[in-house]
């Protein structure tokens, strides 16, 4: 369960300062599937960095399971995304280099497991993305919506508590775009996942329990009632 | 993992990792031809001056550098004048000590006597002239235009030289003989030779009418063992032929001591006395100790003769050692640099996947260990590529085996000089010096080689690891700062 209290972020650069976040309170329930909202630079992204520990705010606490990502080591930071954190980037950022296979288990690497299991769950993960077939695929010889299942399969191949998600259909073509949000609304109830998603796309948001919206990175919260 | 990724990274994205270890690569080829270039120069001056000392030879003692003389001992040739159409042939051998400076052989036993000398052996180089034909009318013209000598230059420059005076027709042959102390074969020019077929002197032999000659020499006159020579009337007998292991001959027939002093009439005499020094290291000490306390000496130790090395040899060892030094490691540093930038540019570029990385929970040292790793296997192909290229290149020169020239004397030379005139026994090729006064110079020719040492391939693959490191610290230092929030931002 995350508790944000009056999170702020500023970005300094030279005499430039932005508040990209400005004294946001949040609460996210376990299980809870939230979707946010907003115009471009409104901070959306800033916030969901937060909640994932990749970056610190500038003031304020963001709490997951009772305790502070603000305040942690970066060490114990990074073990915290290591293990309760899967995310899912507009552009799959997968590495162009290894299999998909080979991707899946990039994220089973920090958690020292062992190669042959590695590998096996990495399977396991895939197949479960409808990829079963294409293991030793490099993410160049895939499509957008294949590539962004792998990035789906390696987000949650380690069974995190939260899955984050940047605008993961943003950089795919409609038909595709209902496909990866059909296999994350399946992997969000299969895995009782706490999931947050940014999206520009409004019958997306239409279906979320809850809608966030942040300008100028303040929020108004929508409880969705027809969800 | 690390190795997958590796592997991986190493497949798909060759072309940048080639580019990281080519730079290194051609930087590591150059080290070790420079390298081995000049441990081919050393090799090669070692050559020179073993070709003249001999083995084991630490420093040679002569006469002092004495005023020229007048002419006094100026060679000089007596013919019978006969009538028009005489059909006779005449010789004359002319036997000269080279230099025209000898010691009295006692100086060897007081060489030897010295403070830090092992053991002093004395010998006695001669040149001999021999001139035959026929001689009708008129004189001899010597023609002094060849020489580089001062008054008085000795009859033509190079073996044969045919002079034909008005009426004369006459053949002039020069050749050198060096007459060895044949009690002592351990010390002396002849150390540097082999005997390719017959035998060597006996110790028993001293006053023997026996002779070894040259290889190059012996071919030349169609001399084998069995043959005889003849030198100013005397008959020897050749028994072994000896072939010098490396460069040229010291001369180009031996014969005993005493046979040679005989035959230049300078009982007990010599014109150079080799020493070898108990101490390598102390020849400095042992030199002065020489000169101070036998008077009327000069004394030059091998690293004395190195200096008066001139000619392409030494302009080319000094090519290799300075230029070829500073070429190769300004290389080394551009290509050390310039696999650092790759590397880190390469970093830059990947910004966004080793931000993803950080993201999935990778830790900074992890994704560091992964820059520095490929970059250290970027090194080391750069490393092999680069033995490889090094290799090839000192196989090149050697194969080629360029020609160097090299003039011993010079500056030291002149009459009675340590080095020159009086100096050791010049070489088979060598040039007959001028005559009293002249620049006693002596040239060798030495084929350049680039022996590759196993020193030199270590300090490659040192080089190499150094490479990789240097850009894996570029690399790591740039990767090690990223944040994993670099996953989101928009790179493409
Ligand atoms: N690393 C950074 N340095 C400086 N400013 C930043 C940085 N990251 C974000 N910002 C600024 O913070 C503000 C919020 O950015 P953010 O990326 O969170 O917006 P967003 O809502 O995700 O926009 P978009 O819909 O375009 O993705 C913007 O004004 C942006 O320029
Ligand atoms: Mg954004």
């Amino acid at each position: 369960m995350y508790e944000l209290r009056g999170v702020t972020k500023r970005y300094v650069r030279g005499k430039d300062a932005v508040q990209a976040l400005d004294g946001i309170d949040l609460t996210i329930g376990d299980g809870d599937r939230l979707v946010v909202q907003g115009p471009t630079g409104g901070g959306k992204s800033t916030l969901l960095q937060m909640l994932g520990g990749l970056d610190r705010p500038t003031s304020g606490e963001v709490v997951l399971d009772g305790i502070d990502l603000a305040s942690l080591s970066e060490a114990r930071l990074t073990r915290v995304r290591s293990e309760h954190i899967g995310f899912v980037f507009q552009s799959f950022n997968l590495i162009p280099t290894l299999t998909a296979q080979e991707n899946v288990e990039t994220a089973l690497v920090p958690l020292g497991v062992r190669a042959a299991e590695r590998r096996a769950r990495a399977a396991e993960a895939l197949e479960s993305v409808g990829l079963g077939e294409r293991l030793t695929h490099l993410p160049g010889e895939m499509s957008g919506g294949q590539q962004q299942r792998v990035a789906i399969a390696r987000a949650l191949v380690k069974r995190p508590k939260v899955l984050l998600a940047d605008e993961p259909t943003g950089n795919l073509d409609e038909s595709t775009r209902d496909e990866i949000m059909d296999v994350l609304e399946r992997m969000w109830k299969e895995h009782g996942l706490t999931f947050v998603m940014v999206t520009h796309d409004s019958a997306l948001a239409r279906k979320a329990s809850r809608l966030v919206t942040i300008r100028q990175g303040r929020i108004t919260v929508e409880e969705n009632t027809g969800a | 993992m690390f190795f997958t990724c590796l592997r991986r990274e190493l497949r798909r994205r060759g072309k940048a990792a080639l580019v990281v270890a080519s730079g290194l690569a051609l930087g590591i080829a150059l080290v070790i031809v420079v390298n081995s270039v000049s441990r081919g120069m050393s090799r090669a001056q070692d050559e020179v001056l073993q070709s003249l000392y001999g083995l084991g030879t630490d420093m040679s003692v002569t006469k002092a550098a004495a005023p020229p003389s007048k002419g006094g001992q100026r060679p000089r040739f007596r013919f019978e004048a006969k009538d028009d159409g005489s059909e006779d042939t005449q010789s004359s051998d002319l036997v000269m000590t080279q230099g025209f400076a000898t010691l009295p052989a006692s100086t060897v036993t007081e060489v030897a006597g010295q403070k830090g000398v092992s053991s002093a052996v004395g010998g006695l180089s001669l040149d001999v002239v021999k001139v035959s034909g026929q001689f009708t009318r008129g004189r001899i013209r010597q023609d002094g235009g060849e020489q580089r000598g001062g008054p008085g230059g000795g009859p033509g420059g190079g073996p044969p030289a045919r002079i034909e005076g008005g009426g004369a027709d006459f053949d002039v042959n020069h050749y050198t003989v060096y007459g060895t102390d044949v009690t002592r074969p351990e010390l002396g020019p002849l150390t540097s030779s082999k005997i390719t077929s017959g035998r060597g002197f006996r110790t028993s032999e001293t006053n023997a009418r026996v002779a070894v000659a040259d290889a190059a020499y012996a071919k030349e006159k169609k001399l084998e063992v069995g043959s005889t020579v003849t030198i100013k009337d005397v008959t020897y007998e050749v028994i072994g032929i000896a072939t010098a292991s490396s460069g040229d001959a010291a001369a180009n027939l031996y014969i005993p001591l005493k046979q040679a002093q005989t035959l230049s009439g300078e009982k007990d005499k010599v014109t150079t006395i080799y020493v070898k020094a108990t101490d390598s290291q102390q020849l400095d000490t042992v030199k002065s100790a020489i000169q101070k306390n036998v008077p009327g000496t000069t004394v030059t130790t091998s690293s004395d003769l190195a200096k008066t090395v001139s000619g392409s040899l030494s302009t080319a060892a000094e090519l290799a050692t300075g230029v070829g030094t500073w070429l190769s490691a300004a290389v080394l540093v551009a290509a050390f640099l310039i696999a650092g930038l790759l590397t880190s540019s390469a970093v830059s570029r990947r910004v966004r996947e080793f931000g993803t990385l950080k993201a999935l929970g990778w830790t900074s040292g992890r994704v560091t260990r992964q820059v520095v790793g490929e970059a250290v296997v970027n090194g080391l192909a750069g490393g092999a590529l680069g033995i490889a290229l090094g290799l090839a290149g000192a196989y090149l020169v050697t194969a080629v085996g360029p020609v160097l020239q090299a003039q011993l004397g010079g500056p030291l030379g002149g009459m009675g000089g340590p080095v020159g005139g009086a100096g050791g026994p010049g070489g088979g090729r060598a040039v007959l010096g001028g005559g009293p006064g002249g620049p006693g110079t002596t040239s060798l020719e030495v084929a350049l080689t680039a022996p590759v040492s196993a020193t030199t391939i270590a300090l490659a693959v040192g080089l190499a690891v150094t490479g990789g490191l240097i850009a894996g610290a570029f690399g790591g230092w740039r990767a090690a700062r990223l944040r994993p929030a670099d996953a989101l931002r928009r790179v493409d």
